[in-house]
């Protein structure tokens, strides 16, 4: 290894620099806490936050309410991705179905989704279900307009190069049209997975009857003031939607590596 | 196949009066030459190639492609017996090379296997071996010229529609790409309708060159090429070679000067 400086990659010093700028706010974090006697009920020092952490994951409440948290985000994900693809591509293909669904989106789009919350409450309960159609409505929208775009921005070029190596209609959707708007249908299932996270959490600490997820252990320990534990489950939460949005880039590059651009 | 063209005539649609891009152009491209179509930029080259090839649509003129080998049968529809290589290629970025150059034996339902083996039979006529599960956006420009000109290859239809192929290669690149496609015309004798910016290039492939006029484009004048073939690089330096140059160097100037006011009339 050479010394680093002058080489093409970047120095050690700065690579490290990520991790020490973390390290630094939480050692001045600490010291504030402590120095000052802040009451961990206001602000808890980062050393008990991780305690409190630790004791969590290993009674077993952290996994089981992330569990339960993920399972929810992949359903309403699944649904809003599967519909909203769907849609999205048949938008693209047919005019005529084009001209029925576009009112309906651009009247829905711009109404904040969460605000459906009470009705959907109402007509659902506070149950499974619930929790599942505001996340996947909600995810739907950035799905099915970056697919419907993805298939309208299409490269004619490619159209009229497949149309003259002998493609059939069909075919020059299924073959190169479709294809030709993965990387479209990709960034709208980045965002979906987004807004499905934001919405499934929201969506336990509001109705949430089942008395369980991420949303609810937050609202929980916030109603009786465990600061500690709201800090602990929220860096678990980060950390988990973190992981999550890095899988799914993973899986988008592993698909279709073509359809990555390359940093 | 022969093509006949007459009294062709385009007009794009531009929101106002609408662009003349040709005027009548009328000619026959003998069947088994190659023909070079030369012009200033935005003459109409383009457009005519893709109207005989069948992808836009004249708005009026008549196009009649015949074999002169079967004179009986009916004529062929603009498009039915030509493949097109494009300006700009238009490769698919998520295929493969190999899924690239079978594209259309894939839409004609022509089996895995058999297609593979007929791509790489034509991706080793184009120079191109061992690159097969590549990806297009890892190949050099050369290379992915290759692919495209293999992709068109493998339809085997008797008519070739070459719009500007090598004009975005470095000059040692376009050597070699011209003398191979020299080689595959000579073997294959396709009908070939080649359009290029590059006299030098017109001479050295071309049976005949078709001077076009600045837009709206007509021809000028028809210049036939009567070198020798097989045909190498080293003709460039022969007599004949520079009278040609100079014949049609002059021929383009004039025209050339008149697209460019063009473009500043269209500007100012
Ligand atoms: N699809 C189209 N719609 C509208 N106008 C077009 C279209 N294609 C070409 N044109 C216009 O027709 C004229 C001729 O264009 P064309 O592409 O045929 O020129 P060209 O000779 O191939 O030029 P170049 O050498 O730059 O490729 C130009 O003015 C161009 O703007
Ligand atoms: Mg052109």
């Amino acid at each position: 290894m050479s010394n680093g400086r002058g080489g093409r990659r970047p120095s050690m010093w700065l690579r490290l620099l990520p991790a020490l700028s973390i390290i630094l706010f939480l050692l001045l974090w600490e010291m504030v806490v402590r120095l000052r006697g802040i009451l961990p009920i206001v602000l808890p020092a980062p050393s008990s936050i991780f305690n409190y952490l630790v004791a969590m994951v290993a009674d077993g409440s952290l996994p089981y309410h992330l569990a339960v948290t993920f399972a929810r985000i992949i359903a309403g994900f699944l649904v809003a991705g599967f519909l909203g693809v769907l849609i999205g591509v048949l938008m693209g293909m047919s005019s005529i179905f084009s001209r029925i669904i576009d009112p309906w989106i651009a009247a829905l789009y711009p109404l904040p989704k969460i605000s459906l919350i009470p009705l959907l409450i109402i007509w659902l309960g506070t149950g499974e279900a619930y929790i599942l159609t505001i996340s996947a409505v909600t995810a739907f929208f950035p799905v099915v307009i970056s697919t419907y775009a993805g298939i309208r921005q299409t490269d004619s070029g490619l159209v009229n190069t497949a149309r003259d190596l002998g493609a059939s209609e069909w075919q020059v959707q299924t073959k190169v049209v479709v294809p030709a708007a993965v990387p479209s249908i990709f960034a709208g299932l980045q965002l979906g997975m987004g807004v499905t996270i934001i919405l499934v959490v929201a969506a336990e600490m509001i109705g949430g009857s089942n008395q369980s997820g991420m949303g609810y252990l937050l609202i929980r320990f916030g109603q009786v003031m465990e600061t500690e534990k709201v800090f602990a489950s929220l860096i678990a939460l980060a950390v988990f939607g973190g992981v999550i949005i890095k899988l799914q880039s993973a899986m988008d590059r592993w698909i279709a590596p073509w359809a990555v651009k390359k940093s | 196949m022969d093509i006949v063209i007459e009294k062709l005539v385009q007009v794009w649609d531009d929101g106002r009066d609408g662009v003349r891009a040709l005027d009548g152009i009328s000619h026959h491209f003998r069947s088994g030459r190659l023909t070079c179509l030369l012009g200033p930029s935005g003459c109409g080259k383009s457009t005519l190639v893709q109207i005989v090839g069948g992808i836009e649509q004249a708005t009026s003129g008549l196009i009649r492609i015949t074999d002169p080998n079967n004179p009986t049968a009916p004529a062929a529809r603009a498009g039915e017996r030509s493949i097109m290589m494009w300006q700009n290629l238009n490769l698919f970025p998520w295929r493969n090379v190999i899924d690239n150059v079978a594209f259309g034996l894939e839409m004609d339902g022509v089996a895995r296997q058999q297609r593979y083996s007929r791509a790489k039979e034509l991706l080793a006529t184009v120079g191109l071996k061992n690159f097969e599960y590549k990806m297009c956006s890892q190949l050099s420009g050369g290379m992915r010229q290759r692919v495209a000109l293999a992709r068109a290859l493998i339809m085997d239809q008797p008519i070739l529609l070459m719009d500007e192929p090598f004009a975005a290669l470095d000059a040692q690149t376009k050597i070699i790409m011209q003398e191979e496609l020299t080689r595959i015309f000579e073997k294959m004798r396709k009908t070939i309708l080649f359009v290029t910016h590059a006299i030098d290039e017109a001479i050295l492939i071309g049976d005949e060159v078709v001077v076009m006029t600045a837009r709206p484009g007509r021809i000028k004048e028809i210049i036939a090429i009567d070198l020798p073939r097989p045909r190498t690089q080293e003709l460039v330096n022969s007599p004949e070679f520079g009278r040609l140059y100079d014949r049609i160097l002059h021929l383009i100037r004039q025209e050339v000067l008149d697209a460019m006011r063009q473009q500043d009339e269209a500007v100012a």
